[in-house]
Formats: structure tokens, C-alpha cells, sequence
């Protein structure tokens, strides 16, 4: 009866400091709310310069309306974005090959050493922002498509490569031992064993990037790099509202239709 | 056996064959010679060396800079909690099997949802930077938009999953609305709530350390100042702090999901 009771008061112990520990941690989570709210507010916004409410309704209202006269300048950008997304899609793919293979564990080549390089390449490359990678891209090679492509690829990588390698790491390993024992080489492995696998997989990550990848590169143009952010950039230096909202209109448009096209592709393979 | 074969080769051979081609025809109308693709690699490489390499680590201790990673969480935090908020009661009005009116709410919540996604958080930023000016509250704006978008959904999706059955049974008891929300579909989807929550923290956090680049506090306005002064030194350090900033928030976030898994079970 003695250690029963013993059980229960230790029980009853660690429960209550757990209660605690949560009421704390959720205490913190509140405090760090107000304190933000806190510095925003009061020491960062410039009251005076945004004024009374009026004056932010009557700056929204510049934005109504549409400028139909931009429509036949907006085709042409509108179709380099895509081609774009489409383009920075695939060489994305290309450079996620070896990427994915070194990083995973099951058929990496070097062990430890090349799977930690593949992993740190992967989040290198999810970390940086696409604005990062285009700014250096731009640097690299100069204005236009090229370093959009590039940017699009390189921020790609990370998450198709990761997607590949743990689609390697989860395929059937029985396919694999029998075109071993049957002496095939390394290329035999990966192209009858895993690839046929890991296929379905692939193809829906690289719709669901391609889907992402438009939405990206619809601002490629901010830092340089074309298409229809360049056209959004313009519109917003020359201070014409309508004309903003049009292009944000047909960058809704551009995504919507990859977006419907994307799921139903999606479902289909799956 | 043999001829089946053969097609399905020279397919796959055709097909193949016509994705290059339609990569080299965009690649031509794009105006982009294979030279300058080709060499891209390489000046990527010699930039990177040349101007890039010896990172200027004591400019990210300024005091300054430190001050604006603050600012930069501060604004992730308060952008998070507001879009959460408000995405939960966008995602409840566009699951279709729990919306309150299928003619008005849901139209309503899925073209928010799907209008804040589509647009990119920088141009959130700069429509927001125009109407109330520069500074973090546009930041907190744009990261709001983004995150009803990004939080919204895969909302919706977990809440278009719940079991109806627990519903139903709950509805027919004669409980209202709001009862059935917190009855019957709050603890099916609490687990899930909990996971998005912190998933869309990181993607959260990864866009308000860049969306200063557009005029909204934090460390994309270091990022811009520098970028534009042709500082490369410096925005290869700032361009590091930000890579460890956000491998420390992915850390953390998966210390927290496998401790909530671990309290769940």
C-alpha cells in the first residue's frame, strides 16, 4: 500500500511539473508576441507617414481598375515565364541526378563522406532564397532568361534531389539482388532495377516543382533576370496602379493554369 | 515479344528526342546562345572564388545587423501567428464537408486561399511597402498574405480528410456549429494543425529573411544596401548567416515535431 502510495505521489509530481513546463513554454510563446507586437508597432511604424485610415483606402484605390491597353505587351513575358519555370525545371532535374544518387545511403559510393556532401548540398541549395540565387546568377552571367534558368534550377535541386534519394532508399530491394546475382553491373542496378521504381514518384515531384517554379519565376524579373516580373517592376517604377494589378492579374492566371494542369497530371500518374 | 520491345525502345527513343528538341527550340527563342549556357557554370565557379570567397564574418557582428536577425524573427513570429489565425477560418469555410454555406463561404475562402498562394511573397511586399510605406509592419503584411496561402492549403486538405462519421453523429446529438468544430473536428485534425504549424514557421522564416530586399526591415534591407554598393564580401557573409539561420530553425522544428510525435503516441 506504502509504495503504491509513493507511485502516486511521484506521479503526481512529474505530471504537475509537466503542466508547468507547458504553461511556461506557452507563456513565452505570448510574451514573444507582445514584445514583437510590441517593437512593430510602436517603435518601427512611421505613423505619420501613413496617416488616417482614409488615406490607405484612397492609396488601395489607385490599385482598382485594369489597364486592358498592357494586355498585348503581357503575352509575350507571359510565355517566357513559363518557358522559364519549364526550362528551370529541367536542368533542375538534371543537376538532382548525382545529387540524389550520392545522397542515398543505400547506393552513395564513398559512404559517409559523399552522403554528407550530397546532404549539404541539398540544403544549401533549399536555404538560399531564389532572389539570393538569381542576384548571383545575374552577376555570374549577365541580364535575360539565362539567369532566371539558372536560379530556378539551382533552388530546385534541394527539394527534388532529396525527394529522388529517399525514393531510392524506400525501393524494393528483391528487383536489385536478382540483377545482381545475374551479374549486372553498377548501370544495370540503376537503370532495371531502381529507375523503373522510383519512376512515378520522380515525374509527380517534378510537376508539383514545375507548379512552384512558375509562381517563382514570375519575379525573377525584380533583380534583372526577365519575363513577367520585369513587366510588374516596370509597371510599379511608373507609378501606374491599374496597370500593376493587371500584371499581378496575369500572374494569377499564368499560376492558376499550372496549377489545374499539375493536379490533374498528378492524379493521373498516381 | 521481340518487335513489342523494339517499339516501346524507338517510343521512348522519339520521345526523348522531342524533349530536347523543344528544350533547344526554347532555349533558341529565348535568345540564349549554348556558349554563354555552357560557360555559365564555370563563371558561376570563378565569381563565387573571385568576389565571393573571403567572407567578411566580423560585418555580420555589428551590433546592427544583429539587431535586424531580431527583427527578422520578430516579423516571421508576428506574420505566422496572424496568418494562422486567419487561414484557420479561410480553410474552414473552404473544406467543403464542414463549410457552413457551400454557396457563399466556400467560394469565398477557397479564392483567398488560393489568390494569397499564388502570388509570390516579395510581390506581397512591394503592394504592401507602397500602401503603408517602408518598414516591418508591411513586412508582417506580406508574410501574412503568404502564410494564409502556404498554412491554408494544407489546412483545408487535412480538414477535407476528417472522419464524417464523428461529425454526423455529433450534428445529430443536436450540437451547433461551433460545438461541432470543436468536438468533433478540432481533435481529428489537432495532430496535423500542430505539424503544418511548424512546417510553415520554416517556410515562413525563409521568406522574411529576403522579403527586406523589397523595403521591409530585417536582414534583406543589409542584403539590398550591400548588393547595390557592391559589397561582395559582405553579402557573402550575410548570405551565410542566413544558410545558418535557417539550418538552426530547421533543427529546431524537428526537435519540436519529434517531441510532439513522442507526446502524442
Amino acid at each position: 500500500m506504502k509504495s503504491f502510495e509513493l507511485d502516486l505521489d511521484t506521479y503526481s509530481q512529474q505530471n504537475s511539473k509537466k503542466i508547468t513546463k507547458k504553461i511556461l513554454f506557452y507563456l513565452c510563446l505570448v510574451v514573444g508576441i507582445f514584445t514583437s507586437v510590441y517593437f512593430i508597432i510602436i517603435l518601427d511604424t512611421d505613423w505619420h507617414r501613413i496617416g488616417s485610415g482614409g488615406e490607405i483606402i484612397k492609396q488601395l484605390s489607385y490599385f482598382i481598375g485594369l489597364d486592358f491597353s498592357l494586355i498585348k505587351h503581357l503575352i509575350i513575358p507571359a510565355f517566357e515565364t513559363f518557358l522559364m519555370a519549364c526550362l528551370g525545371t529541367a536542368l533542375g532535374l538534371f543537376l538532382s541526378l548525382p545529387v540524389a544518387w550520392l545522397g542515398a545511403k543505400n547506393v552513395t559510393p564513398l559512404g559517409m563522406l559523399s552522403f554528407g556532401f550530397a546532404r549539404f548540398l541539398m540544403t544549401i541549395s533549399r536555404s538560399i532564397h531564389e532572389i539570393i540565387w538569381a542576384l548571383i546568377f545575374v552577376g555570374a552571367v549577365g541580364l535575360g532568361a539565362l539567369p532566371g534558368i539558372l536560379a530556378l534550377a539551382f533552388r530546385s535541386v534541394g527539394f527534388i534531389s532529396k525527394i529522388i534519394s529517399e525514393a531510392i532508399e524506400e525501393a524494393d530491394k528483391k528487383p536489385i539482388e536478382a540483377i545482381r546475382a545475374a551479374g549486372g553491373s553498377g548501370f544495370d542496378i540503376m537503370y532495371y532495377g531502381i529507375i523503373p521504381q522510383i519512376l512515378p514518384t520522380v515525374i509527380g515531384t517534378i510537376i508539383f516543382e514545375w507548379d512552384i517554379n512558375i509562381r517563382r519565376s514570375a519575379i525573377m524579373g525584380l533583380v534583372g533576370a526577365g519575363g513577367l516580373g520585369l513587366a510588374f517592376f516596370r509597371q510599379m517604377h511608373m507609378s501606374n496602379y491599374p496597370g500593376v494589378t493587371t500584371v499581378i492579374m496575369f500572374i494569377f492566371l499564368l499560376v492558376m493554369i499550372g496549377e489545374i494542369f499539375s493536379n490533374y497530371y498528378r492524379k493521373k500518374i498516381i | 515479344m521481340k518487335e513489342i520491345y523494339q517499339n516501346s525502345t524507338s517510343k521512348k527513343f522519339i520521345n526523348i528526342f522531342l524533349f530536347f528538341l523543344l528544350i533547344y527550340l526554347s532555349f533558341i527563342y529565348l535568345g540564349i546562345d549554348f556558349e554563354r549556357f555552357f560557360s555559365a557554370f564555370g563563371s558561376f565557379g570563378s565569381i563565387i572564388v573571385n568576389r565571393y570567397y573571403p567572407a567578411d564574418i566580423e560585418y555580420i557582428l555589428d551590433p546592427g545587423y544583429l539587431h535586424s536577425i531580431l527583427n527578422s524573427i520578430q516579423m516571421a513570429y508576428v506574420g505566422l501567428v496572424l496568418g494562422v489565425i486567419i487561414a484557420s477560418i479561410l480553410s474552414y469555410f473552404a473544406a467543403i464537408n464542414i463549410t457552413p454555406s457551400k454557396n457563399i463561404a466556400y467560394p469565398i475562402g477557397k479564392f483567398f486561399i488560393i489568390f494569397s498562394r499564388s502570388i509570390h511573397e516579395t510581390i506581397w511586399t512591394i503592394l504592401f511597402v507602397t500602401i503603408i510605406g517602408f518598414g516591418m509592419l508591411a513586412g508582417v503584411m506580406a508574410l501574412t498574405m503568404y502564410c494564409i496561402g502556404f498554412f491554408g492549403k494544407l489546412f483545408t486538405e487535412q480538414l477535407e480528410n476528417v472522419n464524417m462519421k464523428l461529425v454526423e453523429t455529433i450534428r445529430s446529438n443536436g450540437a451547433n456549429e461551433f460545438q461541432v468544430f470543436i468536438f468533433g473536428v478540432w481533435p481529428q485534425v489537432k495532430t496535423s494543425f500542430t505539424g503544418i504549424l511548424i512546417y510553415t514557421w520554416d517556410v515562413c522564416f525563409r521568406a522574411s529573411t529576403i522579403i527586406g530586399f523589397f523595403g521591409a526591415g530585417g536582414m534583406g534591407w543589409y542584403l539590398k544596401r550591400n548588393v547595390l554598393q557592391l559589397e561582395y564580401a559582405r553579402v557573402a557573409s550575410i548570405v551565410l548567416s542566413i544558410v545558418a539561420l535557417v539550418i538552426l530553425s530547421e533543427i529546431l522544428s524537428a526537435f519540436m515535431r519529434n517531441k510532439i510525435q513522442k507526446e502524442t503516441q
